[in-house]
């Protein structure tokens, strides 16, 4: 969640709550307000009807009562019966001349006159009023909502303001990469923490850029350190190999020594490299032909597949072009195919397909999936094969996660796959 | 013909300068920096070693030196550091050639060999052993006036093999300089042989005499 989100919410939450209970409340207490004076009206006018209603049932002329209110009318009727408290209830009545029924508020009093017991209804509708407590209620929610509308979007576009120094040092930060170290000059703000904060965000930086200068030193030194004693150990070797006489045994444990320091300037050429990549110092960008790195890596490791029988089929339906660096676009599709060729058999087959953004390298070779969960490890390797470092897919990883690549391992059909996928965002 | 190696690794020069002086060579030895750049001021040699990271400087600054005061010695960078800025600042400041450390002494003979025939013969360029015949420009082969008809592997082969003739060349070297980092991927060195044989089936069918030698457990020797 957004930081501008987060102050928000809470005004907002808090708004539609009052907004929520507000508004059944206010409509009830109007129509609780509206119902009282309705009451009181019935009521005066039972009030005036009383006297007269009571003289004219003494002369018999009830039907000549005459009231006078367009809102509200009466009926008299000889009751059976009589109560001695009026009763007020809001009832459903069938209006014949708008044709349905509508709400009317009815006051219904007991009275004797000469111990004869009368009925006398006072009834108004409530038709009008409800409207007017619709309308006032509807234009009190417009009001609230305006002022809630207009309350955000002030509250916004002042946080906005506050914190527009704090976003633009968080895009300076995107953007700074520790190998190129470009000071991040941040800008002064008016706020004291946003100060503080791009001070020590520059003390940071620059003791990142530090270390990683110390780092980068060290890799150095320790590929010096470790290639010096291996080169000597390798020219004096051969140095040996020339003296003479030499007996068949020591010839044999020659060659295998040849063959171990080979082996050891391997590996520690694949570590320099790994701690390379990982040191990110493959950091110039350029547009790359996939299709063409695949391409040259498939011929130059053609001799090697012969030697194997293995036959190598393409299907190429797409060309893909990647902005990266390219020689770890090289290192990665060096590594995928030198482990399609060393894990393969003899007249096993390396398929290689590029379509919709995706490459995907499959190899014949060992019946047995291979652990997806380990295979990426330093290594960690399933192979006899001693000129196997167990380097090169961690190496694919990383390259994989530095350009936001996914790698995906999947056996089907006999074949080990290797699928990347350069999704392009 | 003249050599200096300018190399902090002391055990290292040592074997190199031992290595090249079986090939006739006049090893000169430089340790450090002020010793390097004081010897190119007063020598001129057909070929540097030149090791980038030195006690007291870099090399690429006696590299550069060399190219400032015009001199036309050739010169190898031999580097530990195994980094692509490194080959490209030293082949930028005009060496004639980059082998990373740890490399193989025939290797580096034949890298040698390479330059200083690159740099003192510009014209025809013909190596010839009794009835065996190179030609360096044309990259042919020929017995006894005949041309040979062998691959580029094959005549890549035989260079490499004249190079460090009558000195034992280890499988991985030769594996090394025929397939380069892909050397690896051999399940064994099978593919050496296959190509030796072929050279040696080529070379003694047009009457060359058998100059090619296994050499049990370790590799292969050009005697001659």
């Amino acid at each position: 969640m957004k930081l501008l989100q987060k102050t928000i919410r809470s005004y907002f939450i808090y708004s539609v709550f009052v907004l929520l209970v507000a508004i059944p409340v206010f409509y009830f207490v109007i129509q609780q307000i509206v119902r009282k004076d309705v009451d009181r009206d019935l009521l005066a006018t039972k009030e005036l009807l009383q006297p007269r209603i009571t003289e004219a049932v003494l002369n018999n002329t009830t039907n000549q009562v005459i009231f006078f209110n367009q809102d509200i009318s009466f009926s008299i009727s000889i009751s059976t019966y009589t109560r001695e408290i009026d009763s007020l209830m809001t009832v459903e009545i069938y209006d014949s001349i708008a044709r349905q029924t509508t709400p009317q508020r009815v006051l219904t009093s007991y009275f004797t006159v000469n111990g004869k017991p009368c009925l006398l209804q006072v009834k108004t509708s409530l038709v009008n009023n409800n409207e007017l407590i619709k309308s006032i209620v509807k234009v009190q929610v417009i009001l609230l909502l305006l002022l809630l509308a207009g309350f955000f979007m002030i509250n916004r576009s002042l946080s906005k303001r506050i914190w527009d120094p704090f976003y633009k040092t968080l895009s300076k930060l995107h953007q700074y990469k520790v190998e190129k170290h470009e000071p991040l000059a941040l800008e002064k703000s008016s706020v004291y923490e946003f100060d503080d904060l791009n001070q020590s965000l520059e003390e940071l930086t620059n003791r990142t850029y530090q270390s990683y200068l110390s780092q980068k030193e060290f890799t150095e030194n320790a590929s010096h350190e470790m290639q010096s004693p291996l080169a000597v150990f390798q020219s004096k070797l051969e140095l040996l190999m020339q003296t003479a006489p030499l007996n068949e045994e020591q010839a044999e444990l020659m060659g295998d020594l040849a063959d171990a320091s080979q082996r050891m300037a391997r590996l520690n050429k694949s570590l320099v490299l790994l701690t390379k990549i990982e040191n990110n110092q493959f950091a110039e960008v350029e547009t790359i032909s996939l299709n063409q790195v695949v391409e040259s890596y498939l011929q130059q490791y053609h001799p090697q597949a012969e030697d194997k029988k293995i036959s190598i089929f393409r299907d190429i339906q797409s060309e893909i072009s990647l902005e990266a660096n390219k020689a770890l676009i090289e290192i990665l599709i060096d590594n995928l195919l030198r482990n399609a060729i060393r894990h393969n058999q003899v007249d096993g087959s390396i398929r290689v397909k590029i379509a919709d953004e995706s490459l995907t390298i499959q190899n014949t070779g060992t019946s047995i999936a291979l652990d997806p969960g380990k295979i990426f490890q330093r290594f960690k390797k399933d192979s006899k094969d001693s000129n196997s470092i167990g380097l090169g897919l961690e190496m694919v990883k990383k390259i994989c996660s530095i350009y936001h690549y996914t790698i995906q391992y999947q056996f089907s059909y006999n074949l080990h796959g290797f699928t990347i996928r350069f999704n392009k965002s | 013909m003249k050599i200096l190696i300018v190399e902090d690794e002391k055990e290292l020069s040592k074997s190199m300068a031992t290595y090249l002086q079986r090939e006739s060579y006049t090893c000169d030895v430089a340790y450090d920096f002020k010793d390097g750049m004081r010897k190119i001021e007063i020598y001129d040699y057909d070929c540097i070693l030149l090791d980038i990271s030195l006690p007291g400087g870099s090399g690429l600054k006696i590299l550069k030196a060399l190219k400032d005061d015009k001199k036309l010695d050739g010169v190898i960078i031999i580097s530990a550091k195994d980094s692509l800025d490194d080959k490209i600042a030293g082949l930028n400041l005009g060496a004639d050639d980059y082998l990373p450390k740890p490399f193989h002494l025939s290797e580096l003979s034949a890298r040698i060999a390479a330059v200083i025939r690159r740099k003192r013969f510009q014209g025809s360029n013909v190596m010839v052993m009794n009835e065996l015949t190179i030609d360096l420009q044309a990259k042919t082969v020929s017995v006894n006036n005949k041309p040979v008809d062998i691959t580029r592997k094959e005549y890549d082969l035989l260079l490499y093999l004249v190079s460090n003739k009558n000195r034992v060349i280890s499988k991985n070297a030769i594996a090394e300089n025929i397939s380069g980092d892909s050397a690896d991927l051999y399940d064994n060195f099978d593919f050496i042989y296959a190509h030796m044989k072929n050279l040696k089936k080529k070379l003694t069918a047009a009457g060359c005499g058998d100059y090619i030698k296994s050499v049990y457990g370790m590799g292969y020797k050009f005697t001659i």
